[in-house]
């Protein structure tokens, strides 16, 4: 089967159903303003032209489908778009790193996908968009297992003969690869939905809370009832203020509820993670569903965040860090759900179960004395200011007092905490840092994973003998770093994780 | 490494950048200082009378004394500094550099994921016949930089570096 004989298929014709329809949601507003425009006044639009309106709207929206064609041929993904200026795009099979399928509430309804191809090129993936639900998952399934079996050619070259090109469809694959791709999904993890109860403490949605606030906010000031409403506040204020206040209070946090919980909800319906032909895949969604795919050799380790909040709670947030996924590289997998759980699944993913309860090696009182100093002198130097202020608006002398007193009380609790986070350590295989200031971060990052090592020393970390030892990576945020760690365990640290690398040089 | 738990340290890198390099970052600090000096000379004179009505507050003559001298011990004694601190040795297997005065950052990589290796000169650089080299890895953290070695043996390294970065196989992530 040469790549000339490869019939080049198009996108699903259902698209014509949704994009005509997207086009003139866009449409909409504006062509609505100008038709309202016409009844008031005689300028505008006159009513004759909205069936032209609508027909530009499906011309435009019929293209995409008209000069879109995608094929695979034997080593390549193919596709080629555009109707004056013609693009084609070609992925070479072997490189292809994930297959992400995503679809909105619109494409769901006529079933439809967006397929996305990553090829390890960050940031530049190749997208189709809107392919039949069924054709997504089987060019899915094709891509992955195509990948899977062109590596284990290429890892066994013996059996597969002197090229590395991988067979071609239909016929079986050989060994190894044939029984990966006929390996049956095990779940990894899959939704409970008892853990909603840790929505409420990830902050990650208080953004939504403050953009509806301040965009409230400044409505208030133009409606009519403000007059009003400065009379009954006069009138509160005599009688209720406690109340009032009591109200403000448990009104925000059932909203905050209501929107955590919802927003949740939508994000993570029907979440499934698992383990597939050498890919982890991990689905969820409620109107908008993605369906991630990660090829796991790319998969170079995880990292467990627990903010203070979800801690309080035992709750916990794992990312994997992936190389050649695009979009920084850190993939959330889990939603914020019991520790324990985060724990085990990591363990899964990683392979080895080590890594996620190492007890870490804390980094020492020359560590804990630079974590107080820092805080505390930084806090100082803040609250000297705003004392100053405070002092200098005339305020009761006992607030400025009460200020500092809080804030270095704070500052050392901070200050413990964020050296308590300190640690590293390592097993077999991986590598493990723990970090974070308030929320406890810990990272854990396969020795292959490892692409060099950075050993910082500020002028005062080496009047202390300790150093920031950096493990550069092309995974995840591309460093993994241990802070204000000593300088002789940050050296037999990097010497046990790259065996060779720096034996030239330890003395 | 075993016999003493806290032993474990890292030697030197072998070799030194070029002599030149001292007289290179002296000219360079001189050229910065000169600019702060004159910025520095201007807003006591001129700017600050204005500001005060015609008086300098009495903090000025501190503080114009102390950007007057800062940059000056930068000059005098950077450049020293700074040349005992760089330094640079490349293994068959590994490149480790070491850069900086008062901060201090070495750097390691095995050759094998290294990917490019490239080499740059400034205008000014060129004068003294230096070159930088700098050796990137698949990782945006872990550029390692070599500055101010001689323009010949930066030539002859960059060559021996592809040589045997070319040589490993895989893509280095």
């Amino acid at each position: 089967m040469s790549a000339a004989e490869t019939p080049w298929l198009r996108l699903s014709p259902r698209n014509l159903l949704i994009d005509p329809v997207k086009v003139l949601g866009q449409f909409a507003f504006p062509a609505v303003v100008t038709l309202v425009g016409i009844s008031q006044g005689d300028g505008g639009m006159p009513w004759w032209a909205l069936p032209f309106v609508v027909a530009g709207a499906v011309v435009v929206g019929v293209l995409p489908w008209l000069t879109t064609f995608y094929r695979t041929t034997d080593t390549q993904f193919q596709i080629r778009t555009g109707l004056l200026n013609k693009k084609m795009k070609t992925a070479p099979l072997d490189r292809v790193r994930s297959v992400d399928l995503e679809a909105s509430l619109l494409q769901r309804l006529v079933g439809l996908s967006k397929v996305q191809i990553g090829t390890g090129v960050d940031d530049d993936r190749i997208t189709l968009n809107s392919v039949s639900r069924a054709d997504a998952d089987s060019l899915r399934a094709f891509l992955l297992a195509r990948r899977a079996a062109a590596v284990a050619a290429s890892a066994t070259p013996a059996t597969s003969g002197m090229e590395m090109r991988p067979p071609p469809v239909g016929e079986p694959a050989v060994g190894q690869a044939a029984d990966r791709t006929v390996e049956a999904p095990r779940v990894l993890a899959q939704i409970d939905w008892s853990w909603l109860r840790f929505a409420p403490f990830s902050l990650a949605r208080l953004v939504v809370l403050a953009a509806a606030v301040g965009a409230l906010s400044q409505f208030g000031d133009e409606l009519p009832v403000a007059d009003v409403a400065e009379s009954a506040w006069s009138w509160v204020r005599q009688f209720a203020l406690a109340v009032v206040i009591a109200g403000l209070i448990i009104g925000g946090l059932t909203s905050w509820v209501m929107i955590a919980v919802s927003g949740y909800v939508v994000q993570w319906w029907d979440m499934r993670l698992t383990r597939e032909a050498g890919s982890l895949h991990l689905t969820a969604g409620l109107f908008t569903t993605r369906s991630i795919s990660v090829e796991e050799q790319r998969v170079r380790g995880v990292e467990m965040k627990e903010p203070v909040l979800l801690r309080l709670v035992g709750g916990a947030e794992l990312s994997t860090l992936a190389t050649g996924v695009g979009s920084g590289g850190v993939t959330a997998v889990l939603p914020p759900c019991p520790q324990a759980v985060a724990r085990s699944v990591g363990a899964d993913v990683l392979g080895s179960s080590t890594a996620m309860s190492l007890q870490l090696t804390r980094h020492g009182p020359a560590a804990r004395r630079r974590s107080w100093t820092k805080n505390l002198l930084s806090t100082g130097i803040v609250l000297a200011g705003t004392l100053l202020l405070m002092i200098w608006v005339d305020l009761p002398w006992w607030m400025p007092a009460l200020v500092a007193v809080l804030g270095f009380c704070l500052s050392a609790v901070v200050a413990e905490v964020s050296y308590r986070h300190l640690g590293h350590g390592t097993t077999d295989e991986h590598l493990v840092m723990g970090s974070g200031e308030v929320a406890r971060v810990r990272t854990v990052l396969e020795h292959d994973g490892i692409i060099g090592w950075v050993l910082h020393q500020s002028w005062f970390q080496r009047r202390l003998q300790l150093a920031t030892l950096v493990a550069t990576t092309a995974a995840g945020a591309e460093r993994v770093v241990a802070r204000d760690i000593p300088l002789s365990a940050a050296i037999r640290l990097a010497d046990r994780c790259t065996p060779g690398v720096l034996s030239h040089w330890l003395a | 490494m075993i016999e003493a738990p806290d032993a474990a340290l890292l030697r030197d890198p072998l070799h030194q950048v070029s002599p030149r390099a001292v007289t290179y970052w002296r000219v360079s600090a001189l050229i910065g200082a000169v600019v702060e000096w004159a910025i520095t000379i201007a807003v006591y004179a001129f700017a600050l009378p204005a500001i005060f009505d015609g008086e300098r507050p009495r903090w000025a003559l501190p503080v114009l004394v102390f950007l007057l001298v800062a940059p000056l011990a930068h000059v005098l004694f950077m450049p020293q500094l700074r040349f005992r601190i760089h330094r640079w040795e490349v293994t068959p297997t590994a490149i480790h550099t070491r850069a900086g005065w008062l901060n201090i950052n070495s750097r390691v990589a095995p050759l094998s994921r290294v990917q490019t290796v490239d080499s740059t000169q400034g205008a000014l650089m060129r004068l003294f016949r230096l070159s930088s080299l700098t050796v990137t890895t698949a990782s945006a953290a872990g550029p390692l930089t070599i500055d101010c070695l001689d323009r010949d043996d930066a030539r002859q390294l960059v060559a021996e570096l592809t040589e045997i970065t070319s040589a490993s196989e895989g893509d280095a992530t």
